[in-house]
């Protein structure tokens, strides 16, 4: 199941965003790094424990934008998608005014986050 | 209090996003997506400042990678950075632990490749 909470991303609907990590099962020597890199709140990974690999189990859990898995595999295992088509998806909300909208209402509500 | 990441002093290590002030338009999409709270706002200039870099997570670039302008880079290749610190702080130990922690705590996170991958299809 994906967590409720993180179905949607920003205003859309994170099913219709390509981005989660994919795992190279002939690289991945198991040792669990992604696992627990990817936040308790996400928790993208499975394990198995018998032939010992990660495995992607709730892939549209994973934060847009995020690949600090990929960035810590030392074995190089895990992929993702080209980032620049995440810029484009940026563009979009942000030329509609959804970004600034959210931005706005976050410093209203947590003043500590104004200088 | 600073976090440590798989057992490291995570003072140890310089990493934060840097914002080239030529050219970020103010958008606040760094803002929304950081979710450490490195970041501040501005309100009389508009823009992002990073007010708290030792909460950046250690190789995370997802600021940069979703902002529209590419006005954010970090000091350094972050898996080369990553790389380094992995080896020189031997952290394996560490990470069975915690993964052990976690398989422990979500025991549904306990799967076959097969049995996910038939699932999917």
């Amino acid at each position: 199941m994906q967590e409720t909470s993180l179905a949607y991303w920003h205003v859309k609907e994170r099913k219709t965003i390509g981005w989660y990590p994919t795992i190279d099962e002939e690289k991945c020597v198991g040792c669990g790094l992604c696992v627990v890199t990817c936040s308790e709140k996400r928790n993208v990974f499975g394990y198995d424990s018998i032939t010992k690999k990660a495995v992607v189990l709730y892939p549209y859990n994973c934060m847009v934008g995020c690949d600090n898995c990929r960035v810590a595999c030392l074995w190089d295992a895990i992929n993702f998608p080209d980032p620049n088509s995440l810029k484009e998806l940026a563009r979009e909300i942000i030329d509609e005014g959804i970004i600034s909208g959210e931005l706005r209402k976050k410093i209203a509500t947590d003043k500590s986050l104004i200088l | 209090m600073i976090k440590k990441w798989h057992g490291v002093d995570r003072s140890k290590y310089k990493w934060y996003p840097i914002i080239d002030y030529e050219v970020c338009n103010g958008c606040g999409m760094c803002l929304l997506t950081c979710g450490n709270n490195v970041f501040k706002w501005d309100l009389n200039r508009n823009i992002p400042v990073i007010a708290n870099p030792d909460n950046c997570v250690l190789g995370c670039t997802t600021c940069a990678k979703l902002c529209p302008k590419d006005a954010i880079t970090f000091q350094d290749d972050p898996r080369k950075f990553l790389r380094k610190i992995i080896l020189e702080n031997k952290i394996f130990p560490q990470v069975k632990k915690e993964l052990d922690e976690r398989l422990e705590k979500y025991p549904n996170h306990v799967v076959t490749i097969e049995e996910v991958s038939n699932a999917r299809n």
